[in-house]
C-alpha cells in the first residue's frame, strides 16, 4: 500500500449523487414530467427475416388519441453504426426485417393503451425469407444474404506475430481446445428509454439513457438530418449501462422523429420483454484455442480462431471481436501468436459492447488453458501465471506499450489472501459428495479508451472549470455518470489538484449543451481520460488564481502551492491567502474571471496498423488476478461460490470505496451470473427468456464474500496514477470459477454457462484426475 | 374507462382519487401523484425496484391494483424521511458505499425498512432472504447488507 500524500484523493468518500438516489428525487428518463408528453411505441418484428411488402398505417392514423403512425418513409434512411464504414442498421426498417424484434414502424398517442391498439391496428405484408440463427450456417457457399456480403461475412480479421508454426514446433506441450460463450443479456435495471421534445424552433432536447452524449448528439444529426446546434443531448440519471447503452438505439432516432413529427415531447420505454427480445447482447463467440509451451512453463506460442455470431445488424462486433482475438498476444510474455476471427450475419438479435468487450469470452479459453498447461508441466497454477505475467514497461510482441504494471503483485495477493496453498488440491474430500476446490485466473484490459471508434484519432475528453468568487467552482465535463462514481471521482480530481474540498466542486456532466465534449462512458476510460481532462482544466487555472496570489502574497507563481482551501508558498505555509480570497480579487479586482480548459486528447494511443494489427492502443493497461473457492455437489451439478479473491491493478484508487463498489459489483452481480446462470436462449431467432425468472442473474441470496485488494502501481500517466477497473471487475470470474470446480471435481465445462447439467454430463463422461 | 374513487394514504397523508379500474398502485404513484422514487423495473414483479410498504409490509407495487389499495396504507421512498433528516438507512446505505445507479435503491431501502420494522435484530440470513426480490445488477448486495446490518444493535 503505498503512502496516501494527498487530501482528498485516496479516500473512501461517499459518492455526490447519493442524497438524490437514497431519497428518489433523481431523475431517470421514465420520470420525466413534461406537459402534454405522449406515449412512444414500437411495432417490432415478429419475423426472423422477411422482406417487407407493405406497410398499412392508415387505421392507426385514423384511431383516436393517435398523434402520429411513422414508417421508414418518414425518415432519412441513413444508416447509423459506431463505426460507419460498416453501417446497416436503420431506425425503421425499410426492406427488410432481420430478426425478431426488428422494429418497423412507431407510433405516438396520448396513453399507453392507445399506443399498444395502434400498432395492432398496422397492418404490414411480408414475404418470409429462409433465416440462420447459427454462423456456421449462415458461411455456407450459396446460402442468402441477410445483407450484401458474401456468405454472411461481416468481416474477416487475421493478423500473426513472430512465427506461429516455428513457435509450436519448439514448444515441448501443445494444447487445443474448443470453447463457447452464449448470448447474454446486460439486464439493466433500469429499461432503455427516451424522451425528446422539439420547440417552436424545431430544435430538439433529448433525455436519453446513454453512455455517449456527445457521440449520440452526432448520431441523431446524422439520422434526423439536423444541424448539431439544433440537437441538445443530456444524459439523465441512468439505471445501468455496461456497454448497451454506447452509441445510439433506434429508440432514440425514433423518439425523436415522432416530436418532430407531433410537436410534441414524446417519450419512448422499453418494456422488460422488449428490453431482452431486442436490446443489443454480449456477441456470442465460438472460440478454438490453441497454445504451445516449453518444458520450463514459459508460453511460446498461441494462435485462436474466432467465429462471432453478429446478429443481424452490425454495431461493434469488429471491435469486440477484434479485442477478444488480440489478447492472445497481450496476455504474459509471449513471442509468436496468430488470431483468426470470421464476424457472421445471422438472423439472431445483434450484439453490442458488454461489459469486457469480448475480453471475458477469451479470458475464459485462455485461462483454462493456462491450468490445463500447469497441471500437463506438474507446476502449480500460480506460479506458472507469476512465470508468465507480463512486466512493467515492456513492449508485447503486438505492440502494446505496457507502462505500469501489477500483474505479479496481483497474483501474490491472492495466493496469500486466499490461502491458496494450503487449499489447492486439498480441499476436497473424496469419501463426500460435496467437494471443494480453489481456482485462479488473469486478466490484461485497457484502462483508458482506444482511439478507433468514430474515426483514426478520437479519444479525447474536454472539461472546464470556472471558479466563483467564493472560492467554489463549477466543473464541466462532457463524460457520462452510469452509477459507477465518476462524478464522484472527477470531484475528487477536481479537489485535489485546486488545492479544494470535495463539497466545493459542483459537477455537471452528459448536457451536450453545456459541457465540452468527451467520447462518454466505454472501454473503462472516465477515470482515466475525463479525470485528466479535470486535472488539466484545474492546472490551467491554478496557474491563473497562482498569478492573482503571487501579487497578494509577493511571491514567485512557481513557488505557490494550493492546499486545503488556502494558497502559500511552498514551505513556508504560514504565507497564505485563501483561494476564495484569490477568486474574489480575480473577480473584483483585477476584473478577469478564473476559467480553466483542460482537454485530453490520450497522447499514447495509436489505432493499430491496419495490415499487421501492431500498434499500443491504449495510454494504460488495467491487470488482475481472481481466485473463486467454490463447491460442487457431485450428485446434483450445483455450483455455489463461497469466496471470491480479488486483487485489481488499477494505477491509483482514486475513491478506495468506490473501486471496490465497481469489483464486488462486476463479480457478484455479473462475473458469477457470467460463469453460472446466464445464458438467452434463442430459437428461431426468438429469444424465448424474456423475464427474470427464466434470465436468472444474481439475487442477494445468492452472494458470496468478496476479498477485495487495491494494487497501486500508480500509474506514470493517469490522473494522480490511476487506470480503469470497471470492466476488468468481471472479466476474469468466469474462468476462476471453472478452474475452481476443476481443482474440485476434475472437470472443465467449456461452453457457458456451467449449469448442473454439464457438470453431471461432464462427470458422467470423462475420467477424473488422480489427486496427487 | 371505469374509474372509481378510493381513499388511500400515502405517506401519511390521506387522500382521495378517481382512478382507473385497471391501473396499478405503481403507475398511481408515479403517473398520478407524481412521486417517481418508485421504479419500474419489469412491472412483473420479478426486480423489486417498485418495493413500496402497504400495511407495513414490502409488496411490488406493480402486482397491485391501485383500487386494491383502497383503505391501505402506502409508505414510498419519499416519506421515510423525518422532515430534513434522513432515515437511518438513507445516511447508511450512502456511508457504506451501497448505491451506485441507484435505480433498485429505493426498493431496496423499502424491503430494508419493511424487514427492520418486523425484525429489529435479523441476521445475515435473514436479510439476504428479506431482500432476494429486489434485483442489483451494479453494486453487487454486499456492500447492501453491510448497509443494512450496521444499524443492528447486537
Amino acid at each position: 500500500m503505498i503512502t496516501n500524500k494527498y487530501d482528498v484523493i485516496g479516500k473512501g468518500l461517499p459518492r455526490i449523487d447519493g442524497l438524490v438516489k437514497v431519497t428518489g428525487e433523481a431523475k431517470f428518463v421514465s420520470d420525466i414530467k413534461l406537459p402534454g408528453i405522449l406515449c412512444g411505441k414500437i411495432l417490432r418484428s415478429r419475423l426472423p427475416h422477411a422482406r417487407i411488402l407493405n406497410i398499412n398505417t392508415s387505421k392507426a392514423e385514423h384511431m383516436l388519441g393517435v398523434k402520429a403512425v411513422i414508417t421508414a418513409k418518414d425518415t432519412l434512411k441513413k444508416t447509423f453504426c459506431i463505426n460507419m464504414r460498416m453501417a446497416n442498421n436503420l431506425l425503421l426498417q425499410n426492406e427488410k426485417v432481420r430478426y425478431v424484434g426488428d422494429q418497423i414502424a412507431a407510433v405516438a398517442a396520448v396513453d399507453e393503451e392507445i399506443a399498444l391498439e395502434a400498432l395492432s391496428l398496422i397492418e404490414v405484408d411480408y414475404e418470409e425469407l429462409p433465416a440462420f440463427f447459427d454462423p456456421f450456417e449462415a458461411v455456407i457457399p450459396g446460402k442468402p444474404k441477410i445483407h450484401k456480403e458474401e456468405n454472411n461475412i461481416a468481416l474477416s480479421i487475421s493478423r500473426s506475430f513472430g512465427d506461429i508454426e516455428k513457435g509450436f514446433n519448439e514448444s515441448n506441450i501443445v494444447l487445443e481446445d474448443e470453447f463457447y460463450s452464449p448470448p447474454v443479456a446486460h439486464c439493466c435495471l433500469e429499461p432503455r428509454g427516451c424522451v425528446a421534445s422539439v420547440d417552436a424552433s424545431g430544435s430538439l432536447t433529448v433525455w436519453a439513457t446513454t453512455q455517449t452524449p456527445h457521440p449520440l448528439r452526432e448520431e441523431l444529426s446524422g439520422v434526423l438530418g439536423l444541424p448539431m446546434i439544433k440537437i441538445r443531448v443530456i444524459q439523465q440519471f441512468m439505471g445501468g449501462g455496461f456497454g448497451s447503452r454506447m452509441g445510439m438505439d433506434p429508440i432514440d432516432g425514433i423518439t425523436c422523429l415522432l416530436s418532430l413529427k407531433t410537436g410534441k415531447p414524446v417519450r419512448i420505454v422499453n418494456t422488460r420483454d422488449e428490453e431482452f427480445l431486442s436490446s443489443r447482447i454480449r456477441y456470442p463467440m465460438w472460440i478454438w484455442l490453441k497454445t504451445g509451451v516449453k518444458r520450463n512453463g514459459r508460453l511460446h506460442a498461441r494462435q485462436v480462431k474466432i467465429i462471432t455470431d453478429n446478429g443481424a445488424y452490425s454495431m461493434e462486433g469488429d471491435t469486440v471481436m477484434g479485442n477478444a482475438l488480440s489478447k492472445v498476444a497481450q496476455l504474459y510474455n509471449i513471442p509468436n501468436a496468430k488470431y483468426e476471427g470470421k464476424l457472421v450475419y445471422t438472423n439472431n438479435v445483434y450484439g453490442g459492447a458488454c461489459r469486457g468487450y469480448g475480453n471475458p469470452q477469451i479470458t475464459y479459453a485462455m485461462e483454462i488453458q493456462m491450468d490445463k498447461i500447469a497441471e500437463a508441466l506438474n507446476m502449480d497454477a500460480a506460479e506458472i501465471r507469476l512465470l508468465n505475467a507480463n512486466e512493467p514497461d515492456s513492449v508485447t510482441i503486438s505492440g502494446l506499450q505496457i507502462g505500469s504494471c501489477g500483474l505479479k503483485d496481483c497474483i501474490r495477493e491472492v495466493v496469500d489472501a486466499s490461502g491458496w496453498a494450503q487449499k489447492r488440491g486439498r480441499l476436497s474430500d473424496h469419501k463426500s459428495s460435496v467437494r471443494r476446490g480453489i481456482g485462479m485466473a488473469n486478466m490484461i484490459h485497457g484502462g483508458s479508451g482506444v482511439k478507433f471508434f468514430w474515426g483514426d484519432n478520437c479519444n479525447f475528453s474536454a472539461a472546464t472549470i470556472k471558479f466563483n468568487s467564493d472560492g467554489t467552482a463549477d466543473v464541466f465535463t462532457g463524460s457520462a455518470e452510469l452509477g459507477q462514481g465518476s462524478n464522484t471521482v472527477l470531484a475528487m480530481i477536481a479537489a485535489e489538484e485546486c488545492g479544494l474540498m470535495i463539497e466545493d466542486i459542483n459537477i455537471t456532466n452528459g448536457d451536450t449543451l453545456v459541457t465540452p465534449p468527451c467520447r462518454g462512458a466505454w472501454a473503462s476510460r472516465q477515470t482515466f481520460t475525463a479525470g485528466l481532462a479535470v486535472q488539466l482544466a484545474c492546472k490551467d487555472a491554478k496557474r491563473q488564481l497562482f498569478e492573482v496570489a503571487s501579487y497578494l502574497l509577493e511571491a514567485n507563481q512557481d513557488d505557490l502551492v494550493a492546499k486545503n482551501r488556502k494558497i502559500f508558498v511552498k514551505g513556508n505555509p504560514s504565507k497564505f491567502i485563501a483561494i476564495a480570497e484569490a477568486a474574489s480579487e480575480a473577480f473584483f479586482n483585477s476584473g478577469v474571471p478564473i476559467i480553466g480548459r483542460g482537454i485530453n486528447d490520450d497522447p499514447w494511443s495509436f489505432k493499430p496498423d491496419s495490415k499487421t494489427g501492431y500498434g499500443n492502443i491504449n495510454s494504460a493497461y488495467a491487470f488482475a488476478t481472481q481466485a473463486a473457492e467454490v463447491e460442487v455437489d457431485m450428485e446434483t451439478g450445483c455450483v455455489t461460490v463461497l469466496n471470491m479473491y480479488c486483487a485489481h491493478d488499477l494505477g491509483r484508487a482514486i475513491n478506495p470505496l468506490l473501486a471496490e463498489c465497481q469489483i464486488e459489483g462486476g463479480v457478484l452481480s455479473m462475473g458469477i451470473g457470467y460463469a453460472l446462470t446466464e445464458k438467452l436462449i434463442i430459437e428461431n431467432g426468438e429469444v424465448k427468456n424474456r423475464n427474470f425468472a427464466d434470465y436468472k442473474i444474481l439475487t442477494m441470496a445468492d452472494i458470496c464474500n468478496v476479498h477485495t485488494i487495491l494494487v497501486e502501481t500508480v500509474d506514470s500517466k493517469g490522473p494522480f496514477g490511476a487506470k480503469g477497473v470497471g470492466e476488468p471487475a468481471m472479466i476474469p470470474t468466469a474462468a476462476a470459477i471453472a478452474n475452481a470446480i476443476y481443482d474440485a471435481v476434475g472437470v472443465w465445462v467449456y461452453d457457458l454457462p456451467i449449469t448442473p447439467e454439464k457438470i453431471l454430463k461432464t462427470i458422467n463422461n470423462k475420467q477424473r484426475v488422480l489427486r496427487r | 374507462m371505469a374509474k372509481r374513487t378510493i381513499r388511500i394514504h400515502i405517506n401519511h397523508e390521506e387522500m382521495e382519487y378517481s382512478v382507473d379500474n385497471k391501473i396499478t398502485l405503481l403507475d398511481l404513484l408515479r403517473d398520478v401523484l407524481n412521486l417517481t422514487g418508485t421504479k419500474k423495473g419489469c412491472d412483473m414483479g420479478e426486480c423489486g425496484a417498485c418495493t413500496v410498504i402497504l400495511d407495513g409490509k414490502a409488496v411490488n407495487s406493480c402486482l397491485i391494483l391501485a383500487v386494491d389499495a383502497e383503505g391501505s396504507e402506502v409508505e414510498t421512498i419519499e416519506g421515510i424521511r423525518e422532515g430534513s433528516s434522513l432515515d437511518p438507512l438513507q445516511v447508511s446505505f450512502i456511508e457504506n458505499g451501497a448505491v451506485q445507479c441507484g435505480f433498485c435503491t429505493p426498493g431496496m431501502i423499502m424491503s430494508a425498512k419493511a424487514l427492520l420494522r418486523r425484525n429489529p435484530n435479523p441476521n445475515s440470513e435473514e436479510i439476504k432472504i428479506a431482500l432476494a426480490g429486489n434485483l442489483c445488477r451494479c453494486g453487487g448486495y454486499n456492500m447492501i447488507l453491510k448497509s443494512i446490518r450496521s444499524l443492528i444493535k447486537e
